[in-house]
């Protein structure tokens, strides 16, 4: 479980240490793109704690989601309509969904003993 | 399998290194992009969902710098234009001034200074025998009036009568026992200055038949000499045009 959470401190340290920039143009997709990988990675862990976890779902969904998403953006600027807005709104929701979720599988797991993945009220 | 036999054997699962994996990307993309977005800012004072805004105003800003570095070139354009034009002004208004400054020498209304003669009349003083006109003995304004006319008509450039400048509106009248020049009024002697050619107003002054030849003759005092620094003095009456005006060409 600390191996993620290592990787993910690992890779901002990277990414603070290498001295690359995201091309301006691009900007907007990337961080659509990350919206997009974060609620992809949270949805992993959910299902990692109802141990309904598919390791090729999860790196499809992460694959598909990120490129989807920043095509999304792409799309919305060539139409002149801010597309990314919707994917922002619906990645949000479900990272709040998901969060809710993770929330709820530890307090189950580690509060009250309870097996995750078992539907519980509040 | 043999990738899942080799996970197993390390105690990791598969899941846990994919999922490190993939926070690894997220981390590095993640922060690269926080910096990105903070040089953004920092450069244009504005986050990234607004630089197609930026992109906008920048060219709108460049398009105006464009037409008012356009105008800078047209309005050089004039200024070139309008200095050529004040210089040509400048060379008329020299011209002008020029010419100004030479009608004013032949009006009468600056002092000249050259070469000429100085004729001095003055009345006899040949005693009166009983019975005669005094007026034989006396310089009368005709008398002066001719010496003028002589000295002009040899060339004379300008002249002065006792230091009274003969100008165009200058007459010569009798006024009692005196000779009204301009506004003044003289006595003898006459002292009358030309400055011109000396040696074409000396001989004019010289000639047989002339005024001072009669005024000798009737043995009038007639001293004439010849100067070549004399000063004939600026007039310094006013010329009142109350009823002629220049005819002006249509």
């Amino acid at each position: 479980m600390w191996l993620p959470i290592l990787g993910l401190l690992a890779g901002l340290a990277l990414g603070l240490l290498v001295s690359v920039q995201v091309p301006l143009t691009y900007v907007k997709y990337s961080a659509i793109a990350i919206l997009a990988s974060v609620d992809t990675i949270l949805g992993g862990i959910r299902a990692q704690f109802e141990r309904r976890f598919d390791l090729t779902v999860f790196l499809s969904g992460f694959v598909v989601n990120t490129i989807f998403a920043a095509a999304l953006t792409a799309l919305g600027d060539l139409l002149g309509l801010d597309i990314y807005l919707g994917a922002v709104i619906a990645f949000s929701i479900r990272i709040f969904n998901n969060i809710g979720f993770i929330r709820r599988d530890l307090l189950g797991l580690l509060w009250r003993g309870r097996p995750p993945g078992v539907e519980e009220p509040g | 399998m043999s990738f899942r036999a080799a996970f197993s054997r390390t105690g990791l699962r598969a899941w846990q290194v994919v999922l490190t994996a993939v926070a690894v990307v997220v981390g590095f993309v993640f922060s690269v992009q926080s910096r990105t977005e903070q040089s953004i800012e920092a450069g244009l004072q504005s986050s990234s969902g607004r630089l197609g805004e930026v992109a906008y105003r920048y060219r709108a800003e460049d398009e105006r710098q464009a037409t008012m570095r356009q105008e800078i070139i047209d309005l050089r354009g004039q200024i070139a234009a309008e200095e050529q034009r004040a210089a040509s002004e400048q060379r008329v208004t020299a011209s002008l001034t020029h010419e100004l400054d030479e009608l004013r020498a032949e009006a009468g209304l600056t002092e000249l200074r050259g070469p000429g003669v100085v004729v001095t009349v003055t009345d006899s003083r040949r005693p009166l025998r009983p019975g005669e006109d005094p007026n034989l003995v006396l310089i009368h304004y005709s008398d002066v009036r001719a010496v003028v006319n002589m000295l002009w008509a040899a060339g004379a450039e300008a002249i002065a009568v006792n230091d009274e400048r003969i100008v165009s509106t200058t007459g010569l009248s009798c006024v009692g026992t005196t000779i009204l020049c301009n506004t003044r009024r003289m006595a003898p002697p006459y002292r009358v200055v030309a400055i011109g050619n000396p040696d074409a107003l000396l001989a004019a002054a010289q000639a047989r038949g002339g005024i001072l030849a009669q005024l000798r003759a009737f043995e009038f005092p007639v001293t004439v000499t010849a100067g070549t620094d004399l000063d004939v003095p600026a007039y310094s009456g006013g010329f009142v045009y109350r009823y002629a005006k220049p005819v002006v060409e249509p």
